[in-house]
């Protein structure tokens, strides 16, 4: 079925469903409808049923009576504060009344700031939620950051116990892991991918809102760990650690079950949509190369993240109806964990990654106004490295857990991984190849991706080498490893993305100074903070611990005040944003950077329903500088939108 | 399934763009099911390798100390439970394609009352169980998978009942005009929820064969 670029005159909808024209309303009115204030009652109201009827059930047993540690309470506090949470903002009311044979009912449409604290069902308006809600993750694990890095100043004068200080350790971790996974695919995948692909909305909005809503309440149940006393296992979660632990267990498991349904679900949507929804023209080798990334990613989220949440909730029955999945002692096994654990654990590692490749692929065209070099080597490249990160998981296992004869095949695939990282890379190569750059702020971290990934993946692939491996396990070497690829490869690509599109997103120009001032303070120290990394780990300082070798002190302490810095690097973003946005707003050109993609040829704002017409396209959007290239669309209107013009324009189709 | 057309005002829209949004609505039920069941398979897969992992490692022989099993009668009646259910989707989903409602709404309640009958007895067998649930590798992977079952239990018969209630309030909405005939969008997207839903049963039917020969007959 195609569109044609003639088009009918317009029909209203069927008469027998007809579209309710939405209600209006503003901030200060309807707030005796649910939103977040709403939501927060509804979960500390849950929070309180749960711990009671956890009290009530459970309380009697022998081994809970004993240990004076009502396991079951804990976890049924958190699993009714998520229920009230959800039934606080609305997530249930629709499958609710699908019992009862009803259909959705029209959406009321709020503006202003209300839309935001609400379940709301347009894509770019969770995207902004997301955006709002990776930040409060982001900023609260760059705090306990900073007190990791206050406690490694001295290695006898000590800030925290050691107790204290695995439990900040592994609540950062988990933290930043939880935030890490959706820090693209939720704000800038919820928002982009469906004006990317010419669609007016997503294929299933309320699933869409339900993995924000639910992201976000796992903020609080992690968080919640706190409370109950931490938990002592980093952000892997090993067995007997976790058996032996206290409370603050119940919220790590539960809390990535939780993100996980999260994962799955908003992965499951995004796919959805690009499988179906694209407009129509846009074949596979027009799918932009940032929607490609996407589609890896949620592809990933959908197929590993189930092992997550069954791994956790093997270990909250290990921990509540006493049952030993990770209990070697009864006829369980620690390494079942490591095993299940890191069957998800992987394909994490490349659910932070692809979505970064997908960035810089999107933005280095535009900035080098060259097409993207070999489009479909970077394509496969992601397909490759999403398949292949089923089959390497066994390399955390290269200490324990693995029969030794296995390492050599795992020790392969691992290395195997590095060849369609490496077209992703090469791709980037060849585009800036001979390329006038403008260095622009998003181009800027586009190119610090490229620097740290480098550093960041060849260390990698020392690290995929058994003898390396075993050398600098659990030390801070593969600490800074996974740093420069988590932190230096995907979080400069958020900002290069969140650069880039903000203007789209808020309609405001982001101060260029500012931006620079940003990028140039993280970019240096995040390197002079994780580079000594590899040398402290080297050394032979291990990761977890909070004391260390005297004669490391030095290269603690310049990690520590490099640290500092670069905490201090994003209190200027954050002042870029309130002083862009909300201090001197200024707006912003429709399409600021020139690109060609489809998401910059509506209007800004973006309407409700993105495009007026759905578009037909005609090309795909890298063919920069190329004179007499066809057009790029057709928006129905006779509108075009040309290679070598970034504007609309009212030319006929060719 | 079904949370794609109405649920949002729509804007103006040529009838090919409505074309083009029902096929695309269509299409995502159609694969929004297929990948339900990839998601479900790798859930299961968990499951499945967990057994193997400690069956296979025996940890101070305490993976099934006495052969000790769950009790088979409610084995045997939860799985014919699911069996019948998923027997009945394909019957109904049959008879709903030759244009009988009636048929496939008569099947449909059979089949969530056989979900609400192996669901209770799912829990039920909890105090049934002649073993304490970490006295061994096979007592926790059973008690893991029950409460999968659970939720998976509550997760299909939602759907069917959800279907079913659909089916009712839809025929009004039509005008009387049944929902196997009329090429309403609403129509449509109910023909394909009940054939993603048929797929997913069928899924599931298979899934339970393999974890019932695990825990009841190995």
């Amino acid at each position: 079925m195609t569109i044609s670029a003639e088009r009918p005159t317009e029909v209203e909808s069927s008469p027998v469903s007809p579209v309710a024209i939405p209600e209006k309303r503003g901030w200060g009115s309807g707030w005796l409808s649910q939103h977040l204030g709403t939501a927060i009652l509804g979960g500390f109201l849950g929070y309180i049923f749960g711990h009671w009827l956890g009290n009530y059930i459970a309380s009697g047993y022998p081994y809970i009576a004993n240990s004076g540690q009502n396991s079951v309470a804990d976890l049924l506090a958190l699993l009714f504060m998520v229920v009230g949470w959800l039934l606080g903002i609305g997530a249930l009311n629709y499958p609710l009344a699908k019992m009862v044979g009803r259909e959705a009912k029209s959406e009321v449409e709020y503006t202003g700031w209300s839309k935001y604290v609400r379940y709301n069902l347009d894509h770019k308006v969770v995207g902004l939620q997301y955006v709002v809600g990776v930040l409060l993750f982001f900023f609260t694990g760059g705090l306990l950051a900073m007190a990791i890095r206050t406690e490694l100043l001295n290695p006898t004068t000590h800030v925290f116990s050691a107790d204290t200080y695995i439990k900040i350790v592994s609540e950062h971790g988990t933290i930043m892991m939880m935030m890490a996974t959706s820090v693209v695919v939720g704000p800038l995948g919820n928002y982009f991918v469906p004006l990317m692909i010419g669609a007016r909305r997503m294929a299933f909005p309320r699933i869409e809102a339900f993995s924000f809503w639910t992201f976000l309440v796992g903020y609080a149940v992690i968080f919640s760990a706190l409370p109950y006393g931490g938990f002592p296992t980093g952000w892997t979660g090993y067995a007997p650690l976790q058996t032996q632990a206290g409370p603050g267990m119940i919220s790590y498991l539960f809390g990535f079950a939780i993100i996980g349904v999260g994962m799955m679900t908003a992965g499951f949507n995004i796919a959805i949509t690009i499988v179906n929804y694209r407009a129509p023209g846009m074949t596979w080798s027009r799918v932009p190369v940032f929607v490609w990334g996407i589609l890896s990613t949620a592809a990933l989220l959908v197929l590993a993240t189930p092992v997550l949440f069954s791994a956790g909730l093997f270990g909250i029955l290990d921990k509540t109806v006493q049952t030993a999945f990770f209990v070697s002692e009864h006829g369980g096994s620690s390494y079942l964990w490591e095993n299940l654990f890191w069957f998800f654990g992987h394909p994490e590692v490349y659910i932070m990654a692809l979505p970064g490749f997908g960035i810089i692929g999107e933005i280095i065209p535009v900035f080098t106004r060259k097409p993207l070099f070999a489009y479909r080597i970077a394509a496969a490249g992601m397909i490759g490295v999403a398949l292949l990160s089923f089959f390497v998981w066994q390399h955390h296992l290269f200490q324990s857990g693995i029969d030794p004869d296995m390492r050599p095949l795992f020790m392969l695939t691992t290395e195997l991984i590095s060849i369609p990282t490496g077209f992703i890379f090469l791709v980037g190569m060849g585009t800036l190849y001979r390329a006038k750059i403008r260095f622009e702020v998003p181009m800027l971290f586009c190119m610090a991706v490229y620097f740290n990934f480098l550093i960041g993946g060849i260390s990698g692939v020392f690290l995929s080498d058994v003898p390396v491996n075993v050398t600098v396990h659990g030390g801070f070497f593969v600490l800074s490893h996974f740093h420069y690829t988590i932190m230096g490869g995907l979080i400069f690509a958020f900002f290069a993305g969140l650069y880039f599109w903000l203007p789209k997103m808020t309609g405001r120009t982001m101060n260029k100074k500012l931006g620079l001032w940003h990028f140039w303070t993280m970019f240096v120290f995040f390197n002079l903070t994780f580079f000594p990394m590899f040398i402290i780990g080297l050394l032979g300082q291990p990761r977890r611990v909070f004391t260390y070798a005297k004669n490391l002190q030095s290269w603690n302490d310049f990690s520590s005040v490099s640290a500092f810095l670069l905490g201090a690097s994003f209190l200027i973003f954050i002042a870029n944003l309130m002083w862009s946005l909300f201090i001197k707003p200024q707006k912003s050109p429709a399409n600021p950077w020139d690109s060609l993609g489809l998401e910059w040829q509506t209007a800004t704002p973006i309407p409700r329903h993105n495009f007026d017409r759905i578009p037909v396209i005609m090309n795909d959007p890298y063919h920069y500088s190329e004179v007499g290239a066809p057009a790029l669309a057709n928006f129905g209107d006779g509108g075009t939108v040309h290679s070598d013009s970034s504007t609309v324009s009212s030319d006929p189709v060719e | 399934m079904t949370d794609t057309i109405k649920n949002s005002d729509r804007p103006s829209s040529t009838p090919e763009e409505q074309e083009f949004e029902l096929r695309a609505h269509i299409g995502s039920i159609w694969s929004g099911g297929r990948l339900f069941i990839a998601m479900y398979t790798f859930l299961d897969a968990s499951l499945v390798f967990s057994y193997f992992y400690l069956r296979s490692s025996n940890n101070g022989l305490l993976w099934r100390p006495n052969h000790v099993t769950a009790p088979t009668s409610y084995g045997w009646g939860i799985y014919t439970m699911i069996l019948l259910m998923g027997l009945m989707a394909f019957y109904g989903q049959s008879r709903l394609r030759k244009g009988s409602v009636f048929d496939w709404q008569i099947a449909g309640w059979i089949g969530v009352g056989a979900g609400l009958v192996a669901l209770m007895l799912q829990i039920w067998e909890f105090t049934a169980v002649p073993f304490y649930p970490g006295s061994s590798g096979y007592a926790s992977t059973f008690i893991g998978y029950s409460v999968m079952n659970i939720g998976t239990l509550v997760v299909v018969t939602y759907w069917l009942e959800t279907a079913l209630a659909r089916s009712y309030r839809l025929r009004k909405e039509l005008g009387g005009v049944s929902p196997v005939l009329s090429m309403h969008e609403s129509a449509q997207s109910f023909r394909a929820n009940v054939a993603a839903m048929t797929y997913f049963f069928g899924f599931i039917a298979l899934a339970s064969t393999l974890l019932f020969a695990m825990f009841y007959l190995l």
